[in-house]
């Protein structure tokens, strides 16, 4: 296997990589907020994807669904916060989870029975269609763009949250909810921004991933999966744990996808349970 | 939780109502596969209102059990009951390998990791379709005997009494295990682990065992399915495997080894009448699950309860 | 003079970057009353976590009897001859009194615990047993309420039931009056009192009086740092405990 070839399966897995990431970031701050965990999460990317393929059937371009579909998410998870959540903050947490897993089984019918149970392309947009060559490099403009938007979310969150009066709060919050209250938070709508917050960014990666991957009703539980892994191997509530987990299981994906097409998925879990073996609380985690 | 004694009344109307299943209902298949997804349902039912750990993976199990007992009856020319019980024995050793990792975590970690367990087995069975079938499935498990060339299974009613065994075996084990010193460890795990483990039980140890004994019991069932359908669907090890023996343990109750049962015969009538006229009735269950989750904790078990107007017993502990 | 039954040397704990206590040195003699009180934060019960299992320290040794339990687990402790009980109550509240008290008998009645196959063997698991140590707490009438439904001391007293249930050679009782009212003290205080010196007894109590009454001895803590340690009568007129008290402004 050539550098080259080796070099852009390296790549691709960056490109997914960071896709998984947006994903889970989301995932993983709200339990290091809230200690909760939404089954529903993979629900809200695949819904935003659908989004993403109306938005380019109707206008011709993917690209507005990269502002619309986190917008919906997010409007998504603040519903489903008051009309159903928020009745489950007095039960014990399996009751969130099962709730929020019921939300995700109605979202699952809901979007078959509006797009069918078949998968979808969504194109990519027209000015992203062509190649970029860097060196010796050929490579899609696609996936360039949706490393560039994700390594800006990136920085912006890690802005956001050390180095802003919001971030320090979040990040107070985290340790202890009641102290928030005592500023002068009020801890509940802090969670409820950054419940919707996580929600838009799983929004966000639907929409970046649909023109990549396709739409269909399936996909919003294997993304629940691909985000438990991440939150899981990079240590619940870490930002770089996600980061580090998500690029190393998109890496994985992408390379083994050359060597062994069938084992690219079943290599995630293995890297998942190989390090869990000896480091239980993850990359990243504290025990 | 139910009267703790065994045996008692519930092990009694369990076992007349698997022997009239048959005569009640309107087919023998939907009889049997109430038993299969009852006996699956039992593994979640077991860890979840015995010990408190809910879990998404016991498709996994489940799906290992098919492959196995499939492998043994086709390839190996095992009979039925040898390979269920090798099965079962497979599904335990899996689940205390995959327990050693996963009861070091707590709470919500402990969840998300059964989910990703459940999805790694998924990808397991797709990665080798030379031992699984793929995404074909494995096929042509031609209806066995039960054991050394007795009692031929292609014969449905022969083949449902097998099932009713099993299932009712297993039934009666979980209530044995429920009414043990065993048994008021769990639930005391369940109440309060901290607690228990500061009177000196060995908390994760208990668990693990509950977590192999719950496998085990998925895996039969999944063996079961295996001698029912002749056939193992790759979607006998999906998330989606998972999900359905979970959905049947809540809809039914987890307080009491019957509300599997209950859960099973609900959600397996609804498949059954439902999903020729509404591909979509998935729909219905999610509901049904979200009314259990809010306002019937102890599921439809619970609403009898609540409907009958029991006094308060007296704690029987 | 004999050998303490429970050494603590250099203890320290910390969580992150805070450091609850440092550098503490500890011994508890066989058969003493032996109370630790300071200011709230001081530590108190973290050292109670360190010494009884349930959180294992980052700095220093322990060894009781002269085995080394640093690193033991609390569920192993119990079976050596340790046992604890809890500042908040931490019964099984869905569980009577007799099934909270039974189970932790079973816990230390051998195999008992995993036992699958059959019921509870009363010959193990004496039910005579559990009566018994509920009358010892006072609670013999409360034998098969449920314990969530007790009032504050009775479970308070039954926290103190299920820590002697598996005869400890060495008990540890955190905060065992908080919240009683005055006659649960007082019968509470002579219990606890009547517990050594067949038993060793570790106390965190708040209730001064009651600690200057019963102890044998008392180390103090102040901000995860011991600064005294003597009698009763040492300790009353000791300055540095004074301040450490006043000047906490707690």
């Amino acid at each position: 296997m050539s550098a080259q070839v080796l070099t852009f399966g390296a790549l691709n897995g960056v490109g997914i990589g960071m896709i998984y990431f947006i994903l889970s970031v989301g995932l993983t701050m709200i339990f290091g907020l809230m200690q909760f965990v939404n089954f529903a999460h993979g629900a809200f990317y695949m819904v935003s994807a659908y989004a993403a393929f109306a938005v380019a059937q109707w206008t011709g371009s993917v690209l507005p669904a990269l502002l619309i579909s986190p917008l919906l998410a997010a409007i998504f998870a603040l519903v489903s916060e008051r009309v159903l959540l928020q009745r489950t903050y007095n039960l014990p947490h399996e009751s969130q989870i099962l709730i929020t897993f019921a939300l995700a089984i109605l979202a699952q019918e809901s979007m078959t029975m509006i797009f069918g149970t078949l998968g979808k392309n969504v194109p990519v947009p027209e000015v992203f269609s062509g190649v970029v060559i860097l060196g010796g490099f050929v490579y899609p403009s696609y996936r360039l763009f949706v490393v560039g938007v994700a390594a800006a979310v990136a920085v912006s969150m890690w802005v956001a949250i050390e180095r802003t009066r919001f971030g320090a709060v979040v990040r107070a919050a985290a340790e202890n909810p009641e102290m928030v209250g005592l500023l002068g938070f009020d801890s509940r709508k802090v969670f409820m921004a950054a419940f919707a917050f996580g929600g838009a960014l799983a929004g966000l990666a639907g929409a970046l991933a649909a023109p990549l991957r396709g739409v269909e009703p399936l996909m919003g539980r294997e993304a629940l999966a691909i985000a438990f892994v991440v939150v899981i191997l990079g240590g619940l509530g870490s930002f770089s744990g996600a980061l580090l987990a998500a690029l190393l299981i998109g890496i994985t994906q992408s390379l083994m996808s050359m060597i062994w097409p069938g084992g690219a998925h079943l290599m995630i879990y293995g890297v998942m349970t190989v390090i869990l073996a000896f480091r239980p609380a993850g990359l990243m985690g504290r025990a | 939780m139910e009267d703790l004694r065994f045996p008692n009344w519930i092990t009694l109307a369990m076992g007349v109502t698997l022997v009239a299943m048959p005569w009640i209902l309107p087919s023998l298949t939907l009889a049997s596969e109430i038993l299969v997804l009852a006996t699956g349902a039992l593994s979640c039912t077991l860890l979840l209102g015995s010990v408190g750990l809910l879990s998404f993976g016991q498709g996994l199990y489940f799906g290992l059990g098919a492959y196995v007992s499939a492998i043994l009856i086709r390839d190996f020319a095992v009979g039925a009951m040898a390979a269920t019980l090798a099965a079962s024995v497979a599904g335990c050793l899996v689940a205390a390998l995959a327990g050693l990792l996963i009861v070091r975590r707590q709470g919500v970690y402990f969840v998300m990791l059964t989910l990703a367990f459940a999805q790694m087995g998924f990808f397991l069975a797709l990665a080798f379709p030379k031992l699984t079938g793929g995404e074909n499935g494995f096929g042509n498990v031609t209806r066995t005997t039960v054991a050394f060339e007795q009692l031929p299974l292609s014969n449905p009613l022969l083949l449902y009494g097998f099932l009713a065994l099993l299932c009712f075996g297993a039934f009666a084990f979980v209530q044995r295990i429920i009414a043990s010193p065993f048994g008021s460890v769990l639930n005391a795990i369940r109440h309060n682990d901290s607690r228990a483990e500061a009177l000196g039980y060995d908390v994760r140890r208990f668990k693990l065992a509950a977590i192999t004994i719950a496998g085990g019991i998925a895996a039969l069932s999944g063996a079961m399915n295996t001698l029912l359908l002749s056939f193992v669907p790759l979607s006998a090890i999906d998330v989606e495997s998972s999900e359905r023996l979970l959905i049947a343990s809540l809809i039914g109750g987890v307080g009491s080894p019957l509300g599997a049962f209950i859960g099973a015969a609900v959600l397996s009538a609804m498949s059954d009448f439902l999903s020729p006229i509404w591909p979509r009735w998935s729909t219905i269950v999610a509901v049904l699950l979200i009314v259990t989750v809010l306002f019937l904790r102890d599921g439809l078990l619970g609403l009898g309860r609540i409907l009958r107007r029991r006094p308060k017993d007296a704690l029987n502990g | 003079m004999a050998d303490p039954l429970l050494i603590a040397r250099g203890l320290g704990v910390r969580f992150g970057s805070f450091q609850a206590i440092s550098d503490l040195d500890l011994s508890v003699s066989l058969g003493a009353l032996h109370s630790v009180i300071g200011p709230n934060g001081a530590g108190k019960t973290t050292l109670f976590n360190a010494l009884s299992g349930t959180r294992r320290p980052t700095q220093g040794e322990i060894r009781f009897r002269g085995l080394p339990i640093t690193n033991v687990p609390a569920c192993r402790r119990v079976h050596l001859g340790l046992s604890r009980s809890f500042q908040l109550t931490n019964i099984f509240r869905d569980l009577s009194v007799a099934e909270n008290i039974s189970l932790a008998l079973q816990a230390v009645a051998g195999r008992e615990a995993w036992a699958f196959w059959r019921a509870r063997d009363p010959s193990r698991v004496s039910r005579d047993r559990a009566a018994e140590l509920a009358q010892t707490v006072g609670l013999a009438s409360r034998f098969e309420a449920r314990a969530g439904d007790l009032s504050h001391g009775a479970q308070r007293a039954l926290e103190i039931a299920m820590a002697l249930s598996s005869d400890p050679k060495l008990l540890f009782l955190d905060e065992p009056l908080a919240g009683m009212g005055l006659d649960d003290v007082h019968r509470t205080k002579l219990l606890i009192r009547r517990l050594a010196p067949e038993r060793t007894v570790v106390l965190i109590e708040h209730n001064m009086s009651v600690v200057l009454d019963i102890s044998d001895t008392i180390t103090v803590l102040a901000q995860g740092r011991k600064i005294a340690e003597g009698s009763p009568q040492q300790i009353r007129s000791n300055a540095e405990v004074k301040n450490a008290y006043l000047g906490s402004a707690a």
